[in-house]
């Protein structure tokens, strides 16, 4: 089997957990009261005065397949509802927020990826001794930090005590200067690269020290299941008989490992990034309304009545839906990257 | 015998599980002696944190209690200090504990029940039904677990009318898999009773949700927000035990005694209770009691979210929400409420370390790739 045929056939695969996602959404709304459910067909504020001919407009309170075909073909349109808490239609405000969590995975992902495959192979080398215990301790400590708490003790001891890193997204200055001044153009959303684009690094760098606790939060409990992985997999490798063959021929240790070990052991670290995308759209969600960067997910958050307010239906499951998309079209990629690396799960 | 010595010796050499051990063990301790150390104020409803008045501003530890009906019933000073609106944090942290095994034991079994039960249906008979079930599953595990927790808090309804219609489902799909299974193997004795049942099933479907007639209601579930929570953390995390069990049996069932049994006319049943699982579930049961620490760090995010234990009941999570306006009080005095989030914070990151040490060291001693090295 080609490449492009493998890929072809995973995409294919794809249709019916995509049909399945959009199912079980479709099954959580129906937990819910018609008028609650009204609020997934409204589009502005003025029609939330009109529930009860919505609730007919829509059938509403007609069968189950009859409800599913509206709130299809509402969902292929676009329209996932208005959003009390975002002020304005679901998808749209959603897309307004997404920069600021995209901002946030970018600096978090190559990080907990690098530093996790460094460390998983130092543990793994070393295995049994200090540095393997060590990076172990580490590991689950992280593992085990609720990463609401651990955003909170350092918003303590760098915000508060030491007056380092600033939670939020920006400073006053730069909020000025991006939504008052007029002169600021929106290229990309992402403001370290928009501040450079405008031609005010300082923006950039005001971003970046705002950025810096968020980003330390989500590295640190995420990195565990790359150590975790990485360390069992090289651990495996290390014991592969294409090791002793390796060395007898007198190669340096050094080349052993980088050359031979870690490549293979890198094979299934890669099948983990999907469970590293999951991982990253909770720790988002939490991390956001901790830091309160305004983001999706801290949007999410505040819609399930974080507030106290009543529960922002369209919100929350506008959110799910997104998320499921987001987990399924990872793993499909790295599907295709772990077909492409390794011939034999193409060819198998 | 030999493989709990082994076990045993793993451990041994692993300190990081001892200090696992010994963590557990102590929070066990806490959970069991909560009403010693912690006497409630309330007999009635010892769950809820007393209120020492309504201030709203914390109180450092050590502060005495002012409300004269609680210093009658025994209670002094505040060893943790007080939170916004004058809850005893030492009170929540030690029935907090119950909490956190309640929630973390409750999700597990309930989990680890449907995940038996749809991995031993899924991999024995296999075909369509595997195909069906094993969607399900990579459905449910399309979302990110906190997320459809999330969703489902908020969708689930504070009193659950249960109709004919929810009844009708909840049988088809326990009996549909049996119903498509008889298509495909013979139908003997209970399999075809059951057949009988699963077609009144979808009947009762059919009648109650297709037609559209109203729905006759059974009997109606109060559920409190922490029932809630409860159930979406155990519809959230059974399929990974049910992908696990699955890939067990499928291994166990190709063995020669299981071929043997089928020979001698052992119903499925009895092949499913007596053979596959007790040769299969142990790692699961021991792997998935371990993953209580990440099911209470589940379940604090939603609290501290504000969508988990109701107002005032001892929990973890709630109680760092309840920290979140004391966190920043100014650069001269950074660190004024500090207990109101240092405290129980700890205690949840020293219990869900607890089991995530143990858990490590299980992880390594279970893999079989790893073992006898």
């Amino acid at each position: 089997m080609g490449l492009a045929e493998f890929m072809v056939r995973r995409i294919i695969l794809l249709i019916p957990t995509l049909i399945g996602v959009i199912l079980l959404i479709f099954a959580v709304t129906q937990l819910f009261t018609p008028e609650q459910r009204a609020t997934l067909y409204i589009t502005s504020e003025k029609q939330m005065k009109e529930i009860d001919s919505i609730i007919r407009q829509y059938h509403l309170k007609e069968t189950i397949f009859v409800q599913f075909a509206g709130w299809f073909s509402q969902l292929l349109q676009g329209n996932l509802g208005y959003s009390k808490t975002g002020n304005g239609p679901v998808l749209s405000v959603m897309l307004r927020k997404l920069p600021a969590t995209i901002e946030l995975v970018l600096f978090s992902i190559p990080i907990t990826i690098f530093l996790g495959i460094y460390l998983g192979v130092r543990a793994a080398v070393n295995r049994d001794r200090a540095v393997d215990h060590v990076t172990r301790t580490i590991s689950i400590i992280g593992w085990s930090l609720p990463t609401f708490w651990l955003g909170i003790m350092l918003i303590a001891i760098f915000f508060s005590g030491l007056g380092w890193f600033p939670p939020e997204r920006m400073g006053t200055q730069a909020f000025n200067y991006i939504y008052l001044s007029g002169n600021w153009h929106h290229y990309t959303g992402l403001l370290t690269i928009d501040g450079l684009l405008n031609g005010q690094p300082w923006i950039s760098l005001d971003v970046l020290k705002h950025m810096v606790l968020p980003t330390i939060t989500l590295v640190t409990i995420q990195i565990a299941l790359i150590v975790r992985v990485t360390r069992s997999s090289m651990l495996e490798a290390l014991g592969k008989s294409y090791i002793t063959t390796a060395k007898s021929k007198g190669l340096s240790n050094k080349e052993v490992i980088n050359k031979h070990a870690r490549r293979n052991a890198l094979i299934p670290t890669m099948t983990v990034a999907g469970l590293l995308t999951a991982g990253l759209l909770t720790g988002v969600t939490i991390t956001e309304t901790v830091f309160n960067i305004d983001g999706v997910g801290r949007w999410a958050a505040v819609a399930a009545g974080g507030g106290g307010t009543v529960p922002d239906v369209p919100a929350i499951l506008g959110f799910s839906l997104f998320a499921g998309i987001v987990y399924i079209v990872a793993n499909l990629v790295v599907d295709i990257l772990y077909a492409y690396v390794d011939p034999r799960i193409r060819l198998g | 015998m030999s493989e709990l010595r082994f076990t045993l010796r793993r451990m041994r050499k692993s300190p990081l599980s001892i200090v696992g051990i010994i963590i557990v063990v102590f929070f066990t301790a806490i959970a069991i002696l909560a009403p010693v150390l912690a006497p409630p104020v309330d007999i009635r409803d010892p769950y809820s944190i007393f209120h020492d008045g309504y201030g709203p501003t914390p109180r450092p530890p050590g502060s005495p209690v002012l409300d004269t009906f609680i210093r009658s019933t025994g209670w002094a000073v505040h060893y943790f200090g007080t939170a916004e609106g004058q809850l005893d944090i030492y009170y929540g942290c030690i029935w907090g504990t119950r909490t956190a095994f309640r929630i973390g034991v409750l999700v597990v079994a309930i989990s680890l029940m449907i995940g038996i039960l749809a991995g031993c249906i899924s991999g024995y008979y296999g075909g369509v039904i595997d195909e069906i079930l094993m969607r399900f599953t990579d459905v449910i595990l399309a979302f990110p677990g906190l997320i459809l927790a999330m969703a489902l808090v908020i969708a689930l309804p504070p009193l659950w009318p249960i109709d004919l219609g929810f009844i009708g489902l909840a049988l088809a799909a326990f009996f549909a898999p049996v119903l498509v299974s008889n298509f495909y193997f013979k139908l003997r004795g209970i399999w075809a009773f059951m057949l009988g049942l699963s077609t009144l099933a979808i009947l009762a479907i059919l009648y109650v949700w297709v037609l559209g007639t109203p729905p006759i209601y059974v009997l109606s579930l109060d559920l409190t927000s922490l029932d809630k929570v409860l159930i979406a953390l155990a519809l959230v995390g059974w399929p990974g035990y049910t992908r696990v069990i699955r890939g067990e049996i499928l291994r166990v069932r190709q063995e020669d005694y299981i071929e043997a049994s089928r020979g001698v006319g052992c119903s499925d049943f009895r092949i499913i209770t007596r053979h596959l699982l007790p040769n299969t579930i142990y790692p699961v049961v021991i792997m998935a009691s371990l993953d209580i620490g990440s099911v209470v760090l589940l379940a604090a995010a939603l609290s501290f979210l504000g969508i988990g234990a109701p107002l005032g009941y001892s929990d973890w999570g709630q109680m760092i929400s309840f920290a979140r306006n004391w966190i920043w009080t100014g650069f001269e005095n950074p660190w004024q409420y500090w207990y109101t989030f240092i405290t129980p914070g700890l205690f949840i990151f020293i219990f869900v370390l607890g089991w995530n040490l143990l858990g490590d060291a299980f992880r390594d001693i279970l893999d079989p790739t790893l073992r006898r090295k």
